[in-house]
Parts: structure tokens; C-alpha cells; sequence
């Protein structure tokens, strides 16, 4: 049994339940055909391959006779590839792509291009900025809910008290600088916080040889640092192997968000004490299920709409409240893992 | 007087790049709160070993009037290879695994190799399509799983931190030493061995070295393939200091590489250029990297334009001085030439 410590988005859960007030959910029909593409940032990410198999699942699960195409870009040619794969996607009369955006508002030319060729585009983990060319994001969790759970585990891991630096990927990845800015507005919002000093904030490029020598860099820079917070999967990995090597994992802890399989050992031995991350499976599946509503026709993708995401539950389209005028499906909740549940969820 | 005349021009070199070194850290000394100490130098050192092998590899290929953008996904590459390996044979000998990574490496190197030198495409052409195709096999073959430090052996792990000696705070580990050896070794092979001059001979006048009997086509081969060689040994150091790879490992290395040679002195036109400046480069974009980063003055915004632009005033710095120093020293053997003439009248 996998001993998880779940931390509720109550936003979501209050949001999916006053759904049922509205609107009944509308069960999608399965069998109809359409093919679609599913596009991460860059083949070869763990995270990635598992939101492709929650795909898969939901492709088999409505028994689209279509195809479920998993392409993507090589990591050294990320912004062009994927701009390249959505512009050949408008001319190849696909349903819809789901993209995980690393193109930042580059790719909403391409994107509007899909879409006037009748291409439905569902993003998912990270949005194109300014919402051009987009459907509908699939948000994992609530952005501002990721800002609080962060400052939420500084506060436990500094007990209140002490320095902290951010160690992000890179400085216009629109996710990772949504979240920064969440976290300041939670540090800000509540006293409880009022000891907690955010003294910087540096980008590793999400490398592994960058992040860590920036993360060094950072103790260095600030001698009573006492946490790296990094909301990214290189960066956590990376800061706390900088500083289990230097052993200053008894001074400086590090938390983020971060893949169990990847931090188990530095939980374990304390240099990461506590760190979140959200399903990636759920994320492919729930992200499945609304394209494939949008590119049958079932779904409009207008705000107020509602549907069953087979075993996942009920979901409803909202206005984005950290994009004006974009949608947004929310899925949340995500989890957070510390020495009693990490070893577990790594294996 | 004797020992300045025997320096040569790359001597000369050198000495300008240790100057304008020590300029910057002094400029940063006085910057910085607490900024020279022997962490810096650890710092500095531990994480140099990886660039000062590729560099080295890429430092020779420039030599023979060529480029090498593959490195970067060889590094990777090897780096994945390595660690899968010794994951699945967790009591493989250490030995075996270098020398695997090397072949790896290797392997690479020689369909660079065969492509430029006898297929004759350009290099920048090869290599531009050889480094996403590299990449594109460590995506494949990696099936979307990393290697994460805890499936590696203790040995592997501890061995780039491992501390030979140290001198004061300055702790010379184990990975920077083993780098420098290998530095060291192939500018001893450059600057003494006779089929290693080659290697100027072929990029400085390629007519003049076929007249002279050289095959200039094997030269260039052997150029890539040792650059192969020590990007595979580069990936082993990564493997070994970093532990997670994933497909981004090595991602930019390639220019990394180029920057510290050309910072370092070798000539991108082929002809000139040692290996100890390519690792003097190495730190000092390295040295830049880390003391910018510290420096509380430049925002994150400008860092790289920053990084830019230092590194073209140090090229620039270290042309002056080693110009300045050419000159002193032919004004110096004219002086002593005018002399003995005056004595023997």
C-alpha cells in the first residue's frame, strides 16, 4: 500500500463539487474516430513517458479507432521542433495536439494556424502564455496552490525561521516564474511567514551541471542560507547532490518540486527532507479525455462545460485565474513526500 | 633575460592568460565578500575537470582547421552508456568501465572521423548533423529512464570529491587531478612527439605538410577520434560527479568547448593553439560563470550578455599582452643582436 500524504487543493475540490450544482457532467462518447498527437517539451523525460501511458490508457479506454501519436523534439532543438511538429499538424487534419509548451508565446502562431485548419490545441503542464491558439489548459494543480504548498514546506523545513533561495530552469519558462510568483504572494499573505526571507532567485538552465553549480554558487553567495527551493525536477536533483557532495546537507536543506524515483536517497538521508510533485499519468489521462471531447465535437470548450474523465471524476472548463481570458481544467491535488512515503512511490 | 628569449609564442600566451586570470580574480576579490578562499578554488576545480577533457579533444580537432559540435551528445551519451552499465554489473571492474566509456567515445569519434576525412564534408556540417543524431540514439536508447546516483557504486561516486592533497584549504581531488594529467600528457605528446606535430603541420599548411609527406587525411581522422576518446572519458567524469543523466546531459557542451579553446588561444583557423591554454580558458569562462553569479551588481537578465562581453575583453586583453610580450622580446633580440655586432667590430 502506497502511504500517501495528500495535500488537498481545496480550491478544486470545492470547484469540481459546485459543478454538480450547475450542470450535469456530460459522459463522453467512446468509439468515435480522430487522431491526435501528444507533444512534450522534449523526447526522452521520464515524466513525459509516464504522461504518455495515462494517455494511452484513456485512448484505449474510449476505444478511439484513431491513432495517439506520442512525437516530440530532441532536447537540443526543443522551441524549433516543437513549433515545426504543431505547424505539420495543421496540414495533417489531426483531431488535436496536446502540447506541453516549451515554446513559450513563440509557438501561438503555429497554434492559430492548427486551429483554423480545424486542429484542436490542449496544453497541459505548461501553457502557451499568452493563451493564443489554446483551447484549453490542462492545469495540474491550482498555480497559486503550488506557491502555498511551497512556502508551506520551507516554513516546516526552516521551522519558521532562516534564508531561502530559488533555483529555477530558466527565466522565461512561464510555469516555473507562475509558481515563484505564487510562493511570494503566500510568503507575503500570511505572518506566519513574516521570518522567512526569499534573498534570490537563479536559473540552472534545468542541467544538471548548471543547476548544480549554481546551487553552490548560492551558498557561496549567502552564508546563512538555510534552503534551495526548486521547482524543478533537474534543478532539486541537482542542488541536492551539490550539497551532499560539499556535506553541507546539515546547513543548507533542499526542497521543490522533485521525482521520488530521483530524491529517495536524499530524503532519506536528509538533505531533502520534504518535496512535492503531482501524477503525471492523471495528467496524460485527464489531458486525453478533454482533447478528445473537443476534437469530436462533444466539448465546445466553453467555460461552465463539465464531463467525466472516466476513473479520475468529474471536471469543469473555468476561467484561468492566472491567465486573463484563457480556460483552464484543473486537476490537481498533488502530493508531498517526506521519509515516510517516498520509498514507496520510487519503486 | 636568457629565459624570456626561450619562451616561445605560445609560451608567451600562456603567461598573458594566467595575467588577465589573475586580474579577474582580483577584480572579484575586491567585489566580493569572502570571495577568495580555498572554496573558490575547489569550486573552480572540481567542476573545470569535465570541460578541461573536452576542450582538450576539441582544442586538437580546431588544430587541424576543423570543429566538432557533436561532443556535447557524445559526453551524454557516454555518460548514459556508462551508468546503465555499471547499473546492470554493479561489480564491473573500474577499469573496464573507463575503458568502456572511452570506447563509447571512441566509437563516435570515428564516424566523425571517417565522414570529414575521407567522405571530405565539411566538419561543421558533419558534426552539426552528428550532434542531434548522437543525441537522437540517447534518446532511444535511453527509453525515457535516468540513471540516478543510487544505482551507482560507492567508488564512482566518491571518486571525483575524493581529495588527493591539498594546500592550505585548497583541496586537489581526485577528478581535477586525473583531468590535468590527461592535459598535461597530450600537451607533452603536442609539443614533443613527432607524428603529434602533425597535427599544427596539417592545419597551418595543408599543401606544405602533403608535400612533405604527411597524410593529412589520417591526421584529421586521428583528430576526431581522440576527441571522441575524451568526450567519452568526459562523460565517464560526468557520470561519476553528477550520478542523474538524463537525454539534457552534455546539452551545450559543444560551444562551451569551442569558447574555452578559442578564450585559451588556439587559432579558429587551424595552425596554433596549446592545450594547457584550452584548459586556462576552460577556467576562466568557468571563473566567469561562478563569480558572476555571486557578483550581486549584474542581474540574472544580463548575465549571460555580461558573460558575453567579459569573455571577448579577456580575448581581447590577452591578444594586447601577448602581442606586448612578442614585441618586448623581439626589441630585446634586436637590442642583443646590435650589442654583439658593436662588440665584434
Amino acid at each position: 500500500m502506497m502511504m500517501k500524504h495528500v495535500l488537498g487543493a481545496a480550491a478544486a475540490l470545492m470547484l469540481g463539487g459546485a459543478s454538480f450544482a450547475y450542470a450535469e457532467a456530460l459522459k463522453l462518447e467512446g468509439g468515435k474516430s480522430t487522431d491526435m498527437v501528444l507533444l512534450p517539451k522534449f523526447l526522452g523525460i521520464l515524466v513525459f513517458d509516464q504522461a504518455n501511458e495515462g494517455a494511452q490508457e484513456a485512448h484505449a479506454e474510449l476505444a478511439n479507432p484513431g491513432k495517439l501519436e506520442f512525437t516530440g523534439p530532441t532536447p537540443e532543438n526543443s522551441v524549433a521542433g516543437q513549433i515545426e511538429i504543431m505547424t505539420t499538424a495543421a496540414t495533417q487534419k489531426l483531431g488535436a495536439v496536446m502540447l506541453s509548451n516549451n515554446a513559450g508565446d513563440q509557438i501561438a502562431p503555429a497554434a492559430e494556424a492548427a486551429q483554423a485548419a480545424g486542429t484542436k490545441v490542449v496544453t497541459w503542464d505548461s501553457p502557451v502564455p499568452s493563451g493564443a491558439g489554446e483551447s484549453v489548459f490542462v492545469a495540474q494543480v491550482d498555480f497559486g496552490s503550488i506557491g502555498v504548498v511551497m512556502a508551506d514546506m520551507a516554513h516546516s523545513i526552516l521551522g519558521g525561521k532562516g534564508q531561502m533561495a530559488v533555483l529555477s530552469a530558466t527565466p522565461d519558462a512561464a510555469n516555473q516564474n507562475a509558481w515563484i510568483e505564487a510562493m511570494k504572494v503566500a510568503l507575503a499573505a500570511d505572518a506566519k511567514y513574516a521570518d522567512i526571507e526569499l534573498v534570490d532567485v537563479v536559473y540552472g538552465d534545468d542541467q544538471a551541471e548548471v543547476s548544480y553549480n549554481r546551487a553552490l554558487a548560492l551558498v557561496d553567495k549567502y552564508p546563512d542560507l538555510g534552503l534551495i527551493m526548486s521547482p524543478t525536477t533537474v534543478g532539486i536533483q541537482a542542488s541536492a547532490k551539490a550539497m551532499q557532495d560539499e556535506g553541507l546537507c546539515d546547513k543548507v536543506k533542499v526542497s521543490g518540486l522533485g521525482l521520488p524515483s530521483e530524491m529517495v536517497s536524499y530524503t532519506m538521508n536528509g538533505c531533502a527532507p520534504e518535496f512535492a510533485l503531482w501524477d503525471f499519468r492523471d495528467l496524460g489521462y485527464l489531458t486525453y479525455f478533454t482533447a478528445y471531447g473537443l476534437a469530436t465535437g462533444q466539448l465546445k470548450g466553453e467555460v461552465g462545460e463539465s464531463f467525466t474523465a472516466g476513473r479520475m471524476g468529474d471536471f469543469t472548463i473555468e476561467e484561468d485565474p492566472s491567465r486573463a481570458g484563457s480556460k483552464r481544467i484543473l486537476m490537481g491535488p498533488f502530493t508531498v513526500y517526506t521519509k515516510d512515503n517516498v520509498e514507496a512511490a520510487a519503486k | 633575460m636568457g629565459v624570456f628569449n626561450r619562451i616561445g609564442p605560445q609560451g608567451l600566451r600562456i603567461l598573458a592568460l594566467l595575467a588577465v586570470l589573475g586580474l579577474i580574480v582580483a577584480f572579484f576579490a575586491v567585489q566580493i565578500e569572502g570571495y577568495l578562499n580555498g572554496r573558490l578554488f575547489n569550486r573552480i576545480s572540481s567542476s573545470v575537470a569535465i570541460m578541461a577533457l573536452i576542450a582538450t579533444g576539441q582544442t586538437l580537432v580546431i588544430l587541424t582547421r576543423n570543429i566538432d559540435l557533436s561532443v556535447g551528445s557524445v559526453v551524454g551519451f557516454s555518460a548514459f552508456a556508462t551508468g546503465s552499465l555499471i547499473s546492470n554489473h554493479p561489480d564491473l571492474n573500474p577499469l573496464l568501465l573507463l575503458t568502456y566509456s572511452a570506447l563509447v567515445g571512441t566509437g563516435f569519434g570515428v564516424v566523425n572521423g571517417l565522414m570529414v576525412a575521407y567522405a571530405r564534408v565539411p566538419s561543421i556540417i558533419v558534426t552539426l548533423a552528428s550532434m542531434a543524431l548522437f543525441r537522437s540514439f540517447l534518446v532511444e536508447y535511453s527509453d525515457a529512464k535516468s540513471i540516478t546516483s543510487d544505482s551507482l557504486p560507492a567508488w564512482l561516486v566518491d571518486f571525483p570529491n575524493m581529495p588527493v592533497f591539498s594546500v592550505g584549504a585548497m583541496e586537489f581531488r581526485a577528478g581535477f587531478v586525473a583531468s590535468l594529467v590527461v592535459v598535461v600528457l597530450v600537451h607533452l605528446a603536442l609539443t614533443r612527439l613527432r607524428p603529434a606535430r602533425q597535427f599544427f603541420a596539417v592545419g597551418s599548411n595543408p599543401e606544405a605538410a602533403d608535400m612533405a609527406g604527411i597524410d593529412a587525411k589520417r591526421v584529421v581522422f586521428a583528430a576526431f577520434v581522440l576527441s571522441g576518446l575524451m568526450a567519452g572519458l568526459a562523460g565517464f567524469m560526468f557520470l561519476a560527479r553528477f550520478g542523474n543523466i538524463t537525454v539534457v546531459a552534455g546539452l551545450g557542451f559543444e560551444l562551451k568547448s569551442v569558447a574555452s579553446s578559442v578564450v585559451g588561444g588556439v587559432n579558429i583557423f587551424g595552425g596554433s593553439g596549446s592545450v594547457i591554454g584550452a584548459f586556462l580558458g576552460a577556467i576562466m569562462v568557468d571563473l566567469l560563470e561562478t563569480s558572476l553569479v555571486r557578483w550581486a551588481v549584474v542581474s540574472e537578465f544580463w548575465r549571460e550578455a555580461v558573460l558575453g562581453a567579459l569573455i571577448l575583453a579577456a580575448v581581447a586583453t590577452d591578444t594586447v599582452f601577448s602581442r606586448k610580450l612578442v614585441a618586448m622580446r623581439v626589441a630585446r633580440a634586436h637590442k642583443a643582436a646590435l650589442a654583439e655586432k658593436g662588440a665584434s667590430k
